[in-house]
């Protein structure tokens, strides 16, 4: 009983907690931010717009709806495996406890600075290091084939939705839990050895300043049918929502492109970055002959799983292999070198 | 958990409501909260005794405890030994004794029980966490003599009062009680219920050692009708008023004071995050009904299995408070290394005494939860090595061992930033092993803190 109430608040929790993306007033802003630019860019009527906005086909098609499916199940395996993975207060104590023993810098070495600059500091470099290590493993989870057969569920999607973040494999979101706590765990445990007892975290609303802003400005248009683009020098240092649609482009020259979450600029010190085009003929998905048979609960949670599976069994093979034939060539090294 | 809290609120808001109607406790008033008086069930009892609980011996205790802690400065052997091993004659109460505003009923140790000692009542196995595999009373006896030439010995350390002080409440009150009294006598034919605990008593063998384990728990007999501030405040021999609950005027040290771990716990319960003394004071209470509620039978095996839930409450509730002195004197010593970092001369020995003092509560309270009816194995060989056998002195040497003359070796083992590091990591452990969750002093607490202000890292989410 008490399991299924707890189930119930957490999903609840994403709607009415103002550190999540679905938040209701971020929705209802990037609805706000739809509108407006449908208006004044796409020069439609405000009726017009807002029928664009909710069209009943983008959210009750078959994509949207296993978005709802996955959103729920989701839920509640994260509800259960959630209390043994590793959090950020234990990666942070074990960090901290490391640069206490190796002492090479004296802790607490810039206590004494002005408290706005070390919560400023820490309030930037907490975004700064969250975001870069989004992009990092996103950019990973397309690069390695075992990863990429988890990540292809989120790919899946033939249709956007501020839903669509959800869209994402039990197995993946236990590598985001942890790259956030990584994440998490590094920032703080160098701030409170190095700043000591000062540090601290600006918030709106209980959230990251910077997160904040990020989501007030529209972070649900990254997953929706709206492709605002942004001015072409803001698209380096911001991804617009229409860079990521790209992102989900079946096209060719959009293949891994635009991996970050909400700064441009690691797509483009590390050469992914693609500006925005007009995305309205855009087809997102996976590009395969039966993109529309991929919505199914199996295609989303067990084939994902299998799949990359028999990758990470193949990828164990090889360094085994590999270890026993570096091993024998030694072998033969040393029966021929002269004793 | 929240629930308990509520409770907690919603008794003492009744608990008050009442006393200021009536102006003074009463005892028939929340008698259902109260350790006793309890009837005779007893089959066959032909006495005039009407009321089963009896624990004055376990008072006997905590005073002969209180008053050895108070005479340890003085530098006596003998006088702190007629404490521990006991004496024949009525040796006065030293401590808790009568102050202004808080007067005590007994003055002297027969006024409360005669012929007891702290000694017999020790736990007599290897102690590990202390050189040379000596049993605790030859800990106690060592440190006692050791006491007689120099109570607080700067030169290597020691401060023998807390030395002395906290493990004898843990190798003889949360020895006797969680290892003795609510372990073996708690078998089925231990001390069973239908028989009287020996020849001509009116109480029955679980009824009696019962109280024996509630006696050294130390709570008063009405503590669960005072919050944990008041219940401090009685240990402080601060409020009259919440200890005196027959309104006699004065404190009978035999059921109207708060002694060793039950103190303890109100210290951390009064910060609002735990309720360990209410949690196995209850736990006590509610046993105690339901060996009454047998009737002078044999616990059925479904009551003895009740029972036996209410000792785990018990058991690892206390070992929690043990656990959380630890945490807290841990954090107090490593402040008190950062402190000695950077102090003027002038401080310096006044900074050295405080040091003292915290590692030797560090060190008895580590030692006392070394002794409890389980063996926590691999986290007390931890705990051993990074508390040590002496603080680290300055020149960072520290006690190593002892030798044939049963002098001690000091010798250095590593660094003044190792042993802060030490600190850190006990903290950590009685976080990881036991769940404290008041953590006094904790050190640690700025990246807890900053952790759930970001928010949990959990998130299946792409970005
Ligand atoms: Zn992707």
């Amino acid at each position: 009983m008490e399991f299924f109430f707890d189930i119930f608040q957490n999903t609840i929790d994403q709607f009415t907690n103002p550190k999540k993306r679905v938040f209701i007033l971020y929705l209802f802003l990037s609805i706000l931010i739809a509108v407006a630019w449908l208006i004044f860019h796409k020069k439609k009527s405000l009726k017009e717009s807002i029928k664009f906005i909710f069209n009943p086909k983008v959210f009750f098609s078959k994509s949207a709806t296993s978005d709802y499916k996955v959103f729920f199940i989701n839920q509640i395996i994260m509800l259960l495996i959630s209390p043994h993975l590793l959090t950020q207060i234990t990666i942070a104590t074990a960090l901290y406890f490391f640069f206490f023993e190796i002492n090479f810098i004296e802790m607490g070495l810039f206590a004494s600075s002005p408290k706005y600059l070390i919560v400023s500091l820490f309030t930037l470099t907490h975004f700064i290091v969250d975001d870069f290590s989004k992009y990092i493993v996103h950019r990973w989870m397309h690069n390695w084939p075992f990863l990429w057969a988890l990540h292809k569920v989120h790919h899946s999607a033939t249709n956007l939705t501020p839903m669509t973040v959800f869209r994402t494999h039990p197995l993946e979101g236990l590598v985001f839990t942890l790259r956030s706590a990584f994440a998490q765990g590094v920032t703080i445990s160098t701030f409170v050895y190095l700043f000591g007892g000062g540090v601290d975290l600006y918030t709106i609303l209980g959230a990251n300043l910077f997160v904040f802003f990020f989501n007030v400005f529209g972070s649900n248009l990254r997953h929706s049918h709206i492709g605002i683009r942004y001015w072409k020098w803001l698209e380096y240092v911001l991804i617009s929502p229409a860079q990521h649609h790209l992102h989900h482009s079946i096209a060719k020259e959009h293949y891994n492109k635009n991996y970050g979450a909400a700064l441009a600029i690691w797509d483009w010190i590390f050469g992914s970055l693609h500006h925005s085009e007009d995305t309205d003929n855009l087809t997102l998905g996976l590009g395969t002959k039966d993109d529309q048979k991929k919505h199914t609960l199996k295609e989303l949670y067990q084939t994902p799983f299998i799949e990359s599976f028999k990758f990470l069994k193949r990828y164990f093979i090889k360094v085994f292999l590999f270890k026993k034939i570096n091993k024998n060539k030694s072998e033969i090294y040393y029966k021929k070198s002269p004793q | 958990m929240k629930k308990s809290k509520l409770k907690t609120k919603l008794l003492a808001s009744i608990t008050c409501l009442s006393f200021g109607l009536t102006g003074l406790a009463n005892a028939g008033a929340h008698s259902e909260d109260v350790y006793g008086p309890f009837p005779v069930t007893l089959k066959g009892y032909s006495g005039d005794c009407t009321n089963t609980v009896s624990y004055s011996g376990q008072i006997a205790r905590h005073v002969q405890h209180d008053s050895l802690k108070h005479l340890s400065t003085k530098g006596d052997y003998s006088e702190m030994n007629s404490y521990y091993s006991g004496s024949d004659k009525n040796k006065q109460i030293w401590a808790p004794a009568s102050k202004d505003g808080f007067p005590i009923k007994q003055t002297l140790l027969n006024d409360i029980s005669s012929g007891k000692n702290l000694s017999g009542k020790t736990y007599k196995g290897t102690i590990t966490s202390w050189p040379n595999n000596m049993t605790g009373p030859e800990v106690i006896d060592f440190w006692m003599s050791k006491a007689e030439s120099n109570p607080k010995d700067v030169s290597v350390g020691l401060n023998y009062q807390q030395l002395l002080s906290k493990f004898i409440m843990g190798a003889v009150f949360y020895n006797q009680a969680v290892d003795n009294y609510l372990d073996e006598k708690m078998e089925a034919d231990t001390k069973p219920n239908d028989k009287p605990y020996k020849d001509g008593a009116c109480y029955t063998g679980k009824e009696h050692s019962w109280d024996e384990a509630f006696g050294y728990w130390g709570a008063a007999a009405h503590s669960l009708l005072l919050s944990a501030e008041q219940n401090y405040n009685v240990a402080k021999k601060k409020d009259l008023a919440s200890a005196d609950f027959n309104g006699d005027g004065v404190v009978d040290l035999k059921s109207e004071y708060v002694f060793a771990h039950a103190y303890y716990a109100s210290s951390f319960d009064k910060g609002g995050k735990t309720t360990y003394l209410e949690d196995i004071t209850r736990a006590f209470l509610d046993g105690r009904k339901l060996i009454t509620s047998a009737n002078g039978e044999k616990l059925s095996d479904m009551s003895r299995a009740r029972l036996m839930a209410y000792v785990d409450d018990i058991s690892s509730n206390w070992e929690k408070v043990i656990a959380e002195s630890v945490f807290k004197y841990a954090g107090s010593t490593y402040k008190s290394l950062v402190a000695l970092e950077d102090v003027s001369n002038a401080d310096l020995a006044k900074e050295f005494d405080k040091y003292m003092k915290y590692w030797g509560e560090l060190k008895g309270f580590s030692m006392a939860l070394q002794v409890g009816k389980n063996n926590i194995g691999e986290t007390g060989a931890k705990l051993n090595r990074m508390v040590g056998f002496g603080p680290m002195l300055l020149d960072e040497t520290q006690i190593v061992g002892i030798d044939v003359n049963g002098n001690y070796v000091m010798d250095k083992v590593y660094s003044m930033n190792d042993a802060k590091l030490h600190m850190l990591k006990i903290q950590k452990l009685m976080i990881d092993q036991f769940g404290v969750e008041a953590r006094g002093n904790d050190m640690l607490s700025d990246m807890a803190d900053l952790a759930s202000k970001i928010g949990t890292s959990e998130s299946a989410e792409n970005d």
